[in-house]
């Protein structure tokens, strides 16, 4: 598409220009391992001091075993189920609420406009973690909702009000010449929205709101405060019982990062895969 | 021109006026009368309120005051009645605004499937027939960003066709085109005015006005300064602001 335009380039610049420009899900990868090897290196040179005595043979038994020829699941990889299925939930959820929020913020209601701004300004502007425990002793009982419904609750709220902006933002972005052209044709809210106005803002915020799934499954770290046992409290329980604090708590992030990494890079094929051109 | 049969009035005006927010009035008390099959052009200086006219007539934008009858649907607070208008009259703009996630095709289809609730089938087939009268289904798959702006702009008025209007309302249709590309959209045009659709247009493209138009509007500063055939306003303007303009311009 566009010409070549031959300029001398320095090696510096050329160099400066492959690094800031081609940006590729390895490049984050190699960098995060990077960054992890060198935390250890610092780890291993502290607790070399501290006479910590690593023993990682001892992990491998709470993510998978094997007995009698059955593959038995342990305790890690089953607080990742856990983590998994109420991200899960809370992500569709939370998916719902935020694009909802943004499409009555958006509307012509008044009180619709009020409510969703207080909505969005409460959850904000307070801890997700006061936000759990308000949800587990005070709202999930009124609702009649147990542990796991108040804890998705809460999450659901929290990230939906987060993603409410980034809809909100993806759909103000568009010209408004988008707006006017499906009006012209006389297609009615619904349709504008289905088949105009969402299909494009979604293309564009799809790097944020990949973004803000990521916070999900790691905020969702927080619902062990209620006694739920997901990888996160999984792992505390073990690294108590066995003193491999190190060991049980490397091995947890290190799955955290596995699911997040494998989620941007989904992403980053999306975005390639659904660009609109322009 | 050769002389058509024109029909009765399809579109009534009333004293429409309409200001914007911080007091810029855009049309004062505007009144016209069109009839089915008349091609009117709307010319006058930038900021004389020919858009802002154009757009009340579909509800783009609201008057705030005045009466606008379509096809003897008034043009009300009712949310039905603006669709129905919007049905019958369709509109091409400046800058295209074709659908750039949708292709030429799809673009097409969109409202005949959504609002005149088409089969797929029927509505490509339509949508087929369009494309190929602005000349252009050879890019029915393409995408908006791939067609050149001649191109997109037919393939916005194929689109706008493909509601079967009454009225074709156009927004400066060829200002944003490259020159060589502003006569093809102009055949489109003169096409549709050959087969007897009643025409709005906004441009200052005499030759499009001399050829086609059955007669012209003068707007400066929201109001009508003179109207006549495309002739008069070549051979003898009366008001000194259109000789003005129309110096300028020729």
């Amino acid at each position: 598409m566009s010409e070549e335009i031959k300029v001398r380039v320095s090696p510096l610049h050329w160099l400066r220009q492959r690094i800031f420009l081609f940006r590729h899900p390895w490049t984050d990868i190699i960098e995060y391992v990077a960054l992890i090897a060198l935390i250890i290196w610092l780890m291993w040179m502290s607790t070399a001091r501290l006479g910590y005595y690593w023993q990682w043979f001892r992990v491998p038994k709470y993510l998978f075993q094997i007995k009698q020829g059955k593959l038995v699941v342990g305790q890690l990889i089953k607080g990742l189920f856990f983590t998994f299925r109420i991200s899960g939930v809370s992500l569709v959820l939370a998916f719902v609420a935020g694009l909802t929020t943004a499409l009555v913020r958006l509307s012509g209601s008044f009180m619709g406009r009020i409510l969703s701004r207080v909505y969005l300004e409460t959850i904000r502007n307070t801890p997700l973690i006061v936000q759990i425990y308000l949800m587990y002793f005070v709202i999930g009982p009124i609702l009649g909702l147990g542990r796991f419904g108040s804890a998705v609750l809460a999450l659901t709220l929290f990230e939906g009000a987060y993603m409410s902006e980034i809809f909100r933002a993806g759909i103000v972005s568009l010209h408004k010449g988008q707006w006017e052209a499906a009006h012209s044709l006389g297609l009615s809210g619904f349709y504008i929205y289905r088949d105009v106005i969402l299909p494009q803002a979604v293309r564009r915020i799809l790097p944020p709101l990949t973004g803000q799934v990521i916070t999900l499954i790691k905020n969702s770290a927080l619902v062990s405060i209620v006694s739920l046992s997901d990888l996160a409290l999984n792992a505390k329980i073990i690294a108590a019982d066995t003193f491999l604090t190190f060991e049980i708590w490397f091995t947890a992030a290190a799955i955290y990062l596995v699911i997040t990494v494998a989620l941007s890079t989904v992403a980053y094929y999306l975005e390639k895969r659904f660009k609109i051109l322009t | 021109m050769s002389e058509k049969e024109l029909g009765e009035h399809i579109i009534t005006i009333d004293s429409v006026s309409k200001a914007f927010i911080g007091g810029v009035q855009a049309v004062k008390d505007f009144s016209a009368k069109i009839r089915r099959r008349e091609v009117v052009v709307i010319m006058g200086p930038s900021g004389s309120g020919k858009s802002t006219l154009l757009r009340c007539l579909n509800g783009l934008e609201e008057a705030d005051s005045g009466t606008i009858i379509v096809d003897n649907i008034p043009l009300d607070d009712n949310r039905k009645h603006r669709l129905e208008i919007r049905k019958e009259v369709g509109m091409v703009f400046q800058s295209f605004n074709l659908f750039p996630h949708l292709t030429s095709l799809e673009n097409v289809n969109l409202a005949q499937i959504r609002v005149r609730k088409k089969s797929q089938k029927e509505a490509t087939k339509f949508s087929m027939e369009l494309l190929n009268k602005v000349g252009i289904a050879e890019k029915a798959g393409n995408y908006p960003a791939q067609l050149s702006g001649g191109q997109q702009q037919r393939v916005a008025i194929a689109r706008a066709l493909a509601m079967m209007p009454k009225v074709m309302l156009f927004d400066e249709p060829t200002s944003a085109l490259d020159p060589e590309m502003i006569n093809e959209v102009l055949d489109v045009m003169k096409n549709l005015a050959t087969e007897g659709m009643t025409m709005v247009v906004v441009t200052h493209e005499m030759g499009f006005a001399r050829e086609v138009s059955d007669w012209v509007i003068f707007m400066d500063e929201g109001q009508i300064v003179e109207t006549g055939t495309a002739e008069h306003f070549f051979k003898n303007p009366q008001e000194d602001r259109t000789k003005l303009f129309l110096s300028q311009i020729l």
